[in-house]
């Protein structure tokens, strides 16, 4: 299970990447921004997207719209303080898999993770 | 002979006074987002960081350097035009990694930074999900460090600076907005 966490916070991306860890997923690679997330879609096979959404270069809605022509099935969860109603529905119509607002607690982002990644194994 | 007076009458009637003149000579959109301000806060901390922040103070700024040496500084964009600032000393700071990310850190340096650049997204985000209706946008939080830095609102905006102590540490959140009307 290889797993692509992006986010231009490396205190997210430790975060995030823990939580994985505590589910059994160690097998991550970090981006930190849309564009960097892009190139290494492109380049290599991932299972799993996990996604900010304000970013530099790329934002997350930007990197998941060009994620979906690439791959239409793949989960991708955004994790975001994004949580408009509009904000959201754009997600949804771009294809977002699921969506995680922030602040959370620890428990809840496992919880969720685990809904949406151990189903795959 | 001087009648008793209930000192603890004294200081809410002052308080409300503060709070009224604060809210009185701030624009009106900044007066809005206090309350937003209030409950975003808590959230992150809560969640964030496990700790409950309790207000101790709300007051106008009548200087542009922030109340302590460490600012993370978020751009407010959109219907409204404004900056959220959160202001946290040091020590502040540097409680927060630790709680973060469970690992000790002594000086403030760039994963310092990162952490409280975070935190700070995280309420004007919150906030900015309260306020829907001016469909704002959030910038990239930028930090800025050392005694005496300024950080600059809007002209004519007067920010609110609200006041926290927390296990964390005391902190500030200043905030100074306009409407684009």
């Amino acid at each position: 299970m290889k797993v692509l966490v992006v986010d231009d916070s490396r205190t997210m991306r430790v975060i995030i990447t823990k939580a994985l860890a505590q589910l059994g997923f160690g097998d991550v690679t970090e981006a930190a921004d849309g564009r960097e997330a892009l190139e290494l879609f492109n380049s290599n096979s991932f299972d799993a997207v996990l996604s900010d959404w304000n970013m530099p270069n790329m934002n997350g809605l930007e990197f998941l719209k060009e994620v979906r022509q690439i791959n239409k099935t793949i989960p991708f969860i955004m994790i975001t303080t994004e949580a408009e109603r509009g904000s959201v529905v754009a997600a949804i119509q771009a294809g977002v898999t699921d969506y995680v607002v922030k602040p959370f607690t620890q428990d809840a982002l496992r919880k969720k993770l685990e809904q949406r990644i151990t189903s795959l194994v | 002979m001087l009648p008793k007076i209930n000192i603890s009458i004294i200081r809410l009637v002052i308080w409300e006074i503060d709070m009224s003149t604060a809210t009185k000579h701030t624009s009106e959109l900044t007066a809005k987002i206090i309350n937003p301000l209030l409950s975003s806060t808590r959230d992150v901390f809560e969640m964030m960081l496990d700790c409950t922040p309790v207000r101790s103070g709300l007051s106008l700024k009548t200087k542009n350097s922030p109340e302590n040496e460490l600012s993370a500084v978020i751009g407010i964009t959109g219907n409204a035009s404004g900056t959220i600032v959160l202001s946290v000393k040091k020590q502040t700071a540097l409680n927060i990694y630790e709680s973060m990310l469970g690992t000790k850190a002594v000086e403030i340096d760039r994963e310092v930074m990162d952490a409280i650049g975070e935190i700070t997204n995280m309420i004007a985000g919150a906030a900015k999900a309260k306020l829907e209706s001016y469909s704002l946008s959030i910038s990239i939080p930028n930090l800025i460090s050392g005694k005496g830095h300024e950080v600059h609102y809007p002209t004519g905006v007067t920010p609110i600076c609200l006041s926290f102590e927390s296990d964390m540490g005391s902190f500030c959140i200043e905030a100074g907005f306009a409407s684009k009307e």
